[in-house]
């Protein structure tokens, strides 16, 4: 595991107060935030800052991490030393596990700890948060993908400790960007006896240069000869759920849009396929070709910049 | 031991739709904090009068996940809050669009 300088992260000294850490915390947060940011790597950024946070904007979170010491450097091979975070409740930690997982579940065993003074506490697992990336021709015909999420799991002692934990999912047909997909009971698991939380996956489309997702609804470029255009043509099309035969009708410009209904994503409501027309030039780079567009250019007697 | 090769399926939400309870659960708040945003009109678009048939989908999860970040993030205002995650919404809405329409 490698150690991580939260302070650096932040930008702030060791002994900052905690007041500074907000106020530093604050100011990343909105540089970066992914609505705003131009950085590209905003979100990776956002991640890191709230990682940091989570840990330094905890009183007790802090303190075990101000216990390991300010000897090492960001990056370095790390691991705890075998009596540190006793006086948390820690304990048992897996060395192998993410820097971070070290603090995370201190929050809720506290939580735990107070409460099971009083009587035997039960609670019901938390629910976890993910998003999954799919292929638009995944979102036609569904598919099955491995999610791994790192999830707590009791162990012999009853302490929780950081496992891998690799779900094979089914993402059905029809899913459109934003989706949710809610995994009953796969969150984590609940406290003395408690039922487990569940899992929510995020739907994410990866980028694909040949289409375009709103929503339900699909576009593409379709590129065309200026005859096809003018003349209309049936052409073949390769769209996203197969090839189709699309009548060009005649007259047609650039950038004009043909509808192909039901053919976006059959999600209940099916969304429709826009097929956008981009009209492609022969180069007139043989004797022939000039000799056609000169032709044309006589013939024709056209000034696109007269109305 | 999780079983990797057998694959789970699940609900799409939007389908199958969150109670109040869930919704919660689901962002680790008390229902009273769900309450208090479906009043405000930032939450449940579709949401009926009787709370017990309240329904959220994706859309509301996501949005009840960022509202909660920037009211504990800035200690924001609720309704400061809410017209955060509006312009954010339609902020992505226009870049979809923007896409869309082979304009980046």
């Amino acid at each position: 595991v490698e150690y991580k300088d939260y302070y650096k992260t932040l930008g702030v000294e060791r002994t900052a107060p905690a007041k500074e850490i907000k106020a530093a915390y604050r100011k990343l947060v909105r540089k970066y935030h992914p609505d705003v940011s131009k950085h590209k790597d905003a979100d990776e950024k956002t991640k890191e800052i709230n990682e940091a946070y989570d840990v330094l904007g905890d009183a007790e979170k802090r303190a075990a991490y101000d216990e390991l010491g300010p000897g090492f450097q960001q990056g370095q091979e790390f691991r705890p030393p075998p009596d540190w975070g006793a006086q948390h409740g820690f304990g048992g930690v897996n060395a192998e596990d993410l820097f971070a997982d070290l603090f995370a579940d201190l929050g809720r065993r506290g939580q735990a700890g107070r409460a099971g003074a009083r009587r035997t506490f039960q609670m019901p697992g938390d629910d976890i948060h993910a998003a999954i990336s799919i292929d638009l021709h995944d979102a036609y015909t569904g598919t099955t993908r491995a999610v791994v999420l790192r999830v707590p799991e009791p162990d012999a002692h009853g302490r929780p400790q950081m496992r891998e934990k690799t779900l094979s999912v089914n993402i059905p047909k029809g899913v459109t960007p934003g989706q949710q997909l809610r995994l009953a009971g796969q969150g984590h698991p609940g406290m003395g006896g408690g039922p487990p939380g569940d899992l929510y996956l995020e739907i994410q489309f990866n980028p694909d240069p040949r289409y375009r997702v709103e929503g339900v609804n699909v576009y593409q470029n379709v590129p065309v000869t200026p005859w096809e255009a003018a003349l209309g043509a049936n052409i073949a099309v390769q769209t996203p759920s197969g090839q189709v035969e699309v009548t060009v009708p005649p007259n047609s410009q650039a950038g004009r849009k043909l509808r192909l209904k039901g053919r976006g994503i059959p999600a209940r409501t099916p969304g429709d396929l826009y097929l956008i027309l981009e009209v492609v030039l022969p180069p007139a780079d043989t004797e022939r070709a000039r000799e056609l567009y000169a032709q044309m250019a006589r013939e024709l007697a056209f000034n696109p910049r007269q109305t | 031991m999780m079983q990797a090769n057998q694959p789970i399926s699940g609900v799409l939400l939007d389908e199958v739709a969150l109670s109040l309870d869930e919704l919660a659960h689901a962002v680790d708040v008390g229902p009273d904090w769900v309450v208090r945003h479906v009043q405000m009109g930032v939450l449940g678009f579709d949401a009926s009068v009787q709370v017990t048939t309240w329904r959220f989908g994706s859309r509301d999860l996501d949005r009840a996940r960022r509202l909660l970040r920037i009211e504990r993030d800035f200690e924001a205002n609720a309704d400061v809050a809410a017209l955060v995650i509006d312009l954010g919404d339609e902020i992505r809405r226009l870049r979809t669009r923007m896409r869309a329409l082979g304009v980046e």
